[in-house]
């Protein structure tokens, strides 16, 4: 079947669209066609009424004080809505006392950290079950794990961390699918999430090739997709920091709801205009959103 | 009129009127814009090409007396920051161009007081003498019209001059907003008042030339401004057709003595788009992914736009106000290709040149746009003690 849009018309990529937007399920083949698609304009329009009907015209963001587990005692800063420690831990004790020293430095302000891959490793190293190292550190005062990639998982982590009760803030991608991009999605929309556990998926990937990154086609059809696709996870996020203002605020309205990973700090040098929050909110509210402050529980900080 | 009886109006192929254009570019969603966009590119581009140029973005001076309030880039009369390229570094560009399968230079710079009229003439003759078939698309209207005024000759006899020394076509630059009010506001008016900066493009249209058309919008105007501005050149385009393409581009604000903020993405692509819609006699629109970057640049191709732009090569003014994104040929193609597009390469005429050269031949790779010159290079090139002075201090250094 030939899909691009020149060839076959428009027509026939906005009739399923449409009918993915109304609810209407699609065939295995229907759905491949879509994600062949290069007509990303019927895409994001139907990815946009999904979203419209889920989240209205809310856009949500965090402002995350990223401290390495090294520096667990920083102070993070005022603005910080999630205190997330990053990088590899060398051990199960070190991490640990991180959690504990980062929980007293923030305050009421929730800690997150880790990759979960990570984690299974540590534990796998420390010779003890993932789960017992979920619970200690849910009990350290971790609250949510940072992220989840599905390419370096097997589906069993959703019962792991559910049974831990230490929920994952994001499930990621860590590498571009490419042409697999479909079934990566298939099998996150497969994923049990019924009890909440996975509060967002970021579908953009976490690592790209410098010499051959993704292309802006490439990062909203997934956007998009994911929005059609995805219906147990809710919020579909796009990492400010990671991907930067323009293409975070065209994918918001190829679907995405959330931005994640917005810087907490207020240097004055740039003038208030041009601080890092209302840099969001104007960028949020040029593409016809209404910016929602939250913290790293997914709760509303401010409107 | 509602928006649905617009995109009726936009469908049916009839042109919209500024209000129209107005209430389209307020109201209809990014994704309506995009499309109406985009069904316009695909009647006027059905073959699914999208094209692009290699060519390389020289700015031979920096030193300026315009002084306007969006520019990083230019440096006053007698700032030890002020550079003039010699012909030589000239030549060696052109050389470094031609390696990567370019066929012209964008020659563009400042109102420089110490380059007489007759330093362009040597310079064009010479690039002619040594690169015959090489393509000269320079010097935007209010280097004309500076020239005009440092010479004390019309514009027409200007233009006359400069086709006779060698100059092949004329960039759109220094439209900026082609309003005058906000011009005053931008203090760009006594460099060209938007009849001065179309009267030239008029006259190089009847001399014979084709030009482009720009727009930087984003900075102070508003979105009837921008309508306008449009407005200004589909009059222009109707009655001399001399326009080959039309690009528009975000105020860039890093550096600037004006400040503010830069336009998001969304913004681009909706300017794009309503552009496509409202320039209806223009074939061509270009993507400008050297402020938006390459993921909307390449966006923009369902936003209306039918053209990658330049290769660039290098890059001076946009890099000074804070945006460094590069694309070299391969980029482009991918990005062309991925997007469901066939990619040729192009002249400023926009006529197909053939595929692209890296797949003919080895070229090399460039992963960041050159600048205008290296700490090492002189400021002042030494032909310049030929040529006539009008500031102080370069009369004094001269007659040293």
């Amino acid at each position: 079947m030939n899909i691009r849009t020149g060839d076959s018309g428009p027509g026939m990529i906005t009739d399923l669209t449409g009918r993915l937007a109304t609810g209407e399920p699609l065939s295995d083949r229907e759905r491949r066609t879509l994600a062949t698609a290069t007509d990303i304009l019927a895409l994001g329009m139907a990815a946009d009424e999904v979203r419209r009907q889920r989240h209205g015209s809310v856009t949500t963001f965090v402002r995350v004080a990223n401290v390495t587990i090294e520096a667990a005692g920083t102070a993070p800063p005022r603005a910080a809505g999630e205190i997330r420690l990053t990088g590899e831990p060398a051990s199960r004790d070190q991490l640990l006392a991180a959690v504990r020293t980062a929980r007293r430095a923030a305050g009421d302000r929730p800690v997150t950290g880790c990759s979960l891959p990570d984690l299974e490793t540590l534990a796998a190293r420390e010779g003890v079950s993932l789960s017992s190292l979920l619970v200690d550190l849910r009990d350290a005062g971790l609250e949510l794990i940072a992220r989840a990639p599905i390419d370096r998982l097997s589906d069993a982590f959703v019962d792991v961390i559910r049974a831990a009760g230490l929920p994952v803030a994001r499930l990621t991608l860590e590498e571009d699918p490419g042409e697999r991009r479909l079934d990566v999605l298939q099998r996150v929309a497969r994923l049990d999430n019924t009890a909440g556990t996975i509060k967002a998926f970021a579908p953009l990937p976490q690592r790209v090739d410098p010499a051959v990154p993704t292309t802006g086609y490439d990062d909203v059809k997934m956007v998009a997709l994911a929005r059609l696709v995805v219906e147990n996870i809710g919020v579909i996020q796009v990492d400010w920091g990671l991907y930067g203002p323009k293409l975070a605020q065209v994918a918001l309205t190829f679907g995405a709801d959330d931005l994640d990973n917005v810087s907490p700090l207020e240097p004055l040098d740039l003038g208030a205009r041009r601080a890092p929050l209302e840099e969001i909110r104007r960028n949020i509210r040029a593409a016809s959103m209404e910016p929602v402050e939250r913290n790293g529980r997914f709760e509303v900080m401010a409107r | 009129m509602t928006v649905a009886s617009l995109v009726s109006k936009v469908r049916s192929g009839e042109r919209l009127r500024p209000a129209e254009g107005l209430d389209l570019y307020r109201h209809a969603s990014t994704h309506l814009l995009g499309r109406l966009a985009d069904e316009i590119r695909a009647r006027k581009h059905p073959d699914r090409v999208v094209t692009y140029i290699i060519d390389r973005n020289v700015n031979y001076t920096n030193v300026c007396v315009a002084r306007c309030s969006f520019c990083a880039f230019y440096r006053p009369v007698g700032s030890a920051e002020g550079y003039v390229l010699g012909f030589e570094d000239i030549f060696r560009k052109i050389d470094e161009t031609r390696a990567l399968g370019g066929e012209q230079l964008l020659l563009q710079g400042g109102h420089n007081p110490d380059l007489p009229l007759e330093w362009y003439e040597d310079l064009f003759r010479s690039v002619k003498a040594r690169f015959p078939a090489f393509r000269l698309h320079a010097l935007s209207p209010p280097e004309v019209i500076h020239l005009s005024r440092l010479s004390r000759l019309p514009v027409p006899s200007v233009i006359d001059r400069l086709i006779e020394a060698g100059l092949d076509s004329i960039p759109g630059g220094g439209a900026e907003i082609l309003v005058d009010r906000v011009r005053k506001l931008l203090n760009c008016y006594s460099k060209a008042t938007t009849d001065e900066w179309l009267e030239v493009m008029r006259y190089a249209h009847r001399a014979g030339l084709r030009t482009t058309a720009t727009m930087m919008y984003g900075s102070i105007e508003r979105p009837e401004d921008r309508i306008e501005h449009l407005m200004r050149l589909r009059a222009l385009q109707d009655e001399t057709g001399g326009f080959t393409a039309f690009i528009t581009w975000s105020y860039q604000p890093e550096h600037t003595e004006l400040g503010l903020t830069e336009g998001t993405g969304v913004e681009y692509l909706r300017t794009l788009a309503i552009a496509r819609i409202m320039l209806d006699n223009f074939q061509n629109l270009q993507a400008s992914w050297v402020t938006q970057g390459g993921k909307v640049g390449q966006l923009s191709l369902s936003f209306g736009a039918n053209d990658m732009g330049s290769v660039m090569i290098e890059e001076n003014v946009v890099r000074a106000a804070g945006a460094s994104y590069c694309m070299d040929e391969i980029e482009i193609v991918r990005n062309i290709e991925n997007a469901g597009f066939r990619p040729k390469r192009r002249n400023m005429h926009y006529e197909i040149l053939g595929d692209p050269v890296f797949r003919e031949r080895a070229v090399p790779r460039i992963l960041t746009l050159a600048v205008a010159r290296q700490e090492q290079d002189q400021p002042v090139p030494a032909e310049l003690a030929h040529y006539q002075a009008r500031s102080r201090r370069a009369k004094t250094q001269r007659n040293d």
